[in-house]
């Protein structure tokens, strides 16, 4: 056997079990934590887009999230189209507003980049909180927006009777988005990004225009992130500004990034594994006892994985599978 | 022949530094013209200007009869002139491989066409037993070997060397120079910055000396180095006649 | 127009505090490149510091002054040495260490989750000697409190310029802030630079807590709301500059209280965001940052 075949097989294996997983997990519950954790693992991978293959460090991506969200349920609640076409429209307001944010900042060194991500977010949702109505938009301010339950829906209506469809359209979105960042990373422009995320100076005597690369990788991940976003919307049928959109989501998404490996295929999904369990969990069990021990524990994580791994998770499991791979394909010890 | 660049009244200030002043030099197309002068003379400057990195002060400069006023880096590696860096700038997380390839998708869209051109340039630099080695690991000698293979794989008429000998042992000094002659062979032209000054009359056709941005003397490497202006400009400096 | 007038004052007084925390911040990013996450947290952390010392203690806020900053100057000193130093190793020489700044995130979310842990959630005042004293200026009334923590504000920063320009270590501290490599080589420890320009900015950020608690109340997540504006102020002022973070964080002051006698104050956030955004597009460098200096 070679390795590219063990490699797809280990591939069909784990996307058998995906597909598989709700023969098994029946648990509405259980079925919806499922399902987060494919949503922040979807919207981890779209980050990593410009967070890991561009080098810079967006903090702002949650605003993309509602952007998707309010686009969607705005167009469907006022003007009754469906979700579908609003997450399309969602995504292309999200892809202009990214590359607004990178226009004047991808000149500059990353940090600003880093802050005016926080900042423009920040002040997007400070923005939708003072809002009520625009023109004839109604926004609805800090309580958010309702997407009501509807009687007989049908698949245009993006709304389910059971868990499980959602879990199908997360996991078939999460493998498309997977797909479509192998496939970039193996690309001209993957090698653009990720040189001039490295060393832009050298970069740009090689031919390549950094910034407009970087604007390019921008625009792909908010649009891809804002579908995310009416995802959202129509799975909890409820959302507001400061749950959707605050610092925490986007902080969340960068450490998923970060712990599984930054610029890696598998680090979101790996990253997301294992942090998004832990999440639920100490969530529910410690902090009854005392709040803020699983914060204080979600932190120290952080700090030791990047003082021991500063490469993420991804780096040891991918040797540790190289080894096996080596083992069962006959190949003898590393050369 | 035609000349592939011509600088006239090339000035650059950098505040109330002048790094470069009132300069005028030309290339011909198949030449190895060299660009020597003491430290902080301005030579790295200079290539900075011709790559476009900073905008003259005042002056003109045509690349392949083209002025290059107001275009960036990476227009003027498409029109065809790359240039290495004195601080050797490797995407010191990827392989060499990788680092070269990112040079060779200057002319190609093709991921395969890129590597085979990357491996291609590799061996030309007798680099290819290094193609799947982080390029951070590299050996000093090594890393002045990927500059210049990134930059040969962009494909150029005109190639910039800043100083791709200084650190390197006697021998590969050697082999530097021998792949430099092979390069020309290949029909780039080349512009090279160099202290060591057994490479520049190996090698150089012609040789540019300059001193505090100013052009002191011009002319074959045997006549450059009896010029009294240029004996007395190195006297005193650290000057390397390895 | 009096009240206007007032208002401006009150916040110029208040902006200093913006600008005391964002000295700090600009100073640890001017030496070492990272943007500190935690720096809100460290404020946070001296506040606590002043509030606890005052509170069992007994002793006048401003006696504060000389004990919280040098025990926050260990503290940041062997924060950056234990928990950043290594993480900054791993990077090498990376320009700007990405995982650095999630590093800082992380003993943001430590911090304050420990605080929580500590002492709960709930806001503490803390009453002083000169909490509610207050003088008048012509018709203006001038706490007494917010006044000295606006000249102590200015007296920091101007210590701060002169200690970077005529010391020895702050001479090292700017010589590592404009070329990394270059001091390396001129000798100087990169590594325990670091750890005086966090030990410096975290004292700094104790100092503000010393003179921010006669007037502002502390809880765990205090330092959220300093934190963003500190961001917004360095960004104004130019990133590494100190005459910038002061003049950005009197700037954010005055748009804040003048602006909240003319609307909502949840406005007035969103008007702070668009100025930002402004500058940033008109003048990317803010007021006193160089083009790419760093
Ligand atoms: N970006 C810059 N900003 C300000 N001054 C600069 C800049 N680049 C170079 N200089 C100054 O211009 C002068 C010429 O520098 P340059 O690097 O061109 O010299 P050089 O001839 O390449 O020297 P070396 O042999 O040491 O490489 C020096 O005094 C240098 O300090
Ligand atoms: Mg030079």
């Amino acid at each position: 056997m070679s390795r590219k075949q063990l490699d797809r097989i280990l591939l069909a294996v784990v996307a058998l079990a995906a597909f598989g997983l709700p023969l098994v997990v029946t648990s509405p519950t259980y079925l919806q934590i499922l399902i987060l954790l494919f949503f922040y693992a979807y919207l981890t991978t779209a980050w990593n887009l410009v967070g890991g293959f561009a080098g810079v460090l967006p903090l702002g991506h949650s605003v993309f999230v509602g952007i998707g969200a309010y686009t969607s349920s705005i167009l469907t609640l006022q003007y009754g189209v469906s979700p579908w076409i609003g997450m399309l429209v969602g995504g292309a307001i999200a892809a202009v507003i990214g590359v607004i944010i990178g226009l004047p900042t991808f000149r500059m060194r990353g940090a600003y980049f880093c802050l005016c991500t926080i900042a423009f977010a920040e002040g997007i949702r400070v923005m939708v909180e003072n809002i009520d109505t625009l023109g004839p938009l109604k926004i609805n301010g800090p309580r958010g927006l309702l997407v009501p339950l509807l009687k007989d829906p049908t698949f245009w209506d993006y709304q389910f009777m059971s868990k499980l469809p959602y879990y199908y359209i997360i996991l078939v979105l999460l493998i498309l988005v997977l797909a479509f960042t192998w496939f970039i990373s193996r690309s001209k422009i993957g090698y653009y990004l990720a040189a001039g995320g490295e060393e832009p100076e050298a970069a740009a005597a090689l031919g390549i225009n950094v910034a407009n690369y970087k604007l390019f990788a921008m625009a792909l991940s908010c649009f891809l992130t804002a579908l995310a976003g009416t995802f959202y919307a129509q799975l909890m049928l409820y959302f507001y500004p400061k749950g959707l959109m605050g610092l925490d989501l986007s902080f969340e998404i960068a450490f998923i990034a970060l712990i599984g490996g930054r610029g890696t295929i598998a680090g979101p999904v790996i990253g997301a594994l294992l942090l998004r369990p832990l999440n639920e969990f100490t969530r529910i069990y410690l902090s009854d006892m005392l709040p803020g021990l699983h914060l204080v524990i979600f932190g120290l994580i952080l700090i030791l994985v990047m003082i021991y791994l500063p490469k993420g998770l991804t780096a040891p499991l991918a040797a540790l599978y190289d080894r096996l791979a080596r083992k069962i394909t006959g190949q003898g010890a590393a050369k | 022949m035609s000349n592939i660049l011509e600088v006239t009244n090339l000035t650059k200030h950098f505040g109330g530094l002048t790094a470069v002043s009132s300069l005028d030099l030309h290339i011909k197309t198949g030449e190895i013209l060299a660009l020597i002068g003491p430290n902080g003379a301005g030579k790295s400057t200079v290539f900075n200007l011709v790559a476009g990195v900073f905008a003259p002060s005042e002056g003109v400069i045509k690349f392949a009869g083209q002025t290059t006023h107001g275009q960036k880096p990476w227009d003027l590696a498409r029109l065809g002139l790359a240039r290495t860096f004195q601080i050797v700038k490797p995407f010191g997380s990827k392989t060499v491989l990788y680092n070269v390839m990112v040079g060779a998708f200057l002319r190609t869209n093709s991921t395969q066409k890129a590597r085979e051109i990357a491996e291609e340039v590799l061996v030309t630099l007798q680099l290819d037993h290094t193609k799947d080695m982080l390029a951070a690991n590299l050996t000093i000698a090594d890393r002045k070997r990927l500059e210049i293979a990134k930059a040969l794989a962009t494909d150029p008429k005109l190639l910039l060397l800043d100083e791709v000998m200084a650190g390197l042992r006697p021998t590969e000094v050697d082999d530097m120079i021998g792949i430099i002659r092979g390069l020309r062979d290949r029909g780039v032209t080349v512009f090279v910055i160099e202290h060591i000054m057994r490479a520049v009359m190996a090698l150089s056709d012609r040789v540019v000396v300059i001193q505090f941005g100013q052009k002191i003397a011009e002319g074959s490497p045997e006549a450059v180095t009896k010029d009294e202006n240029v004996i007395k400009a190195y006297l005193g400096g650290e000057y390397d006649a390895a | 127009m009096t009240a206007v007038i007032q208002a401006a004052l009150n916040g110029a007084m208040m902006g200093a505090m913006y600008g005391l925390t964002a000295l700090g911040l600009t100073l640890i990013f001017g030496v070492m490149k990272v943007v500190n996450f935690a720096h809100g947290s460290l404020l946070m952390v001296g506040m606590f510091s002043a509030y606890w010392l005052i509170r069992l203690t007994g002793i006048h806020p401003y006696l504060a002054l000389v004990i919280v900053p040098p025990v926050l100057f260990v503290f940041g000193y062997y924060l950056q040495d234990v928990v950043i130093k290594p993480v900054f190793k791993a990077e090498g020489q990376v320009r700007e260490p990405l995982t650095v700044i999630i590093v800082t995130t992380g003993v943001w979310y430590v911090l304050d989750n420990l605080a929580l842990m500590l002492f709960g959630a709930e806001y503490r005042t803390v009453r002083t000697a000169i909490s509610n004293k207050s003088f008048a200026l012509g018709e203006f009334i001038i706490s007494i409190p917010k006044f000295s923590g606006f000249v102590v504000a200015i007296a920091t920063a101007i210590g701060l310029a002169l200690f970077m320009r005529k010391t020895k270590t702050g001479k090292a501290l700017r010589a590592t802030s404009l070329d990394r490599e270059a001091a390396n080589l001129m000798g100087i420890d990169q590594y325990r630079i670091y750890n005086i320009a966090f030990g410096l900015g975290t004292a700094i950020a104790g100092i503000a807590g010393c003179v921010l608690i006669p007037f502002y109340y502390v809880y765990p997540s205090v330092g959220v709301v300093f934190d963003i504006r500190a961001f917004i102020i360095v960004v104004l002022g130019g990133l590494g500059s100190i005459p910038g973070a002061l003049l950005g964080g009197l700037v954010i002051g005055l748009i804040e209280s003048v602006f909240s006698q003319f609307m909502a104050s949840t406005w007035t956030e969103a008007i702070i965001y668009a100025i930002f955004l402004i500058i940033l597009f008109v003048k990317p460098s803010g007021f006193f940052g160089h083009k790419q200096d760093w």
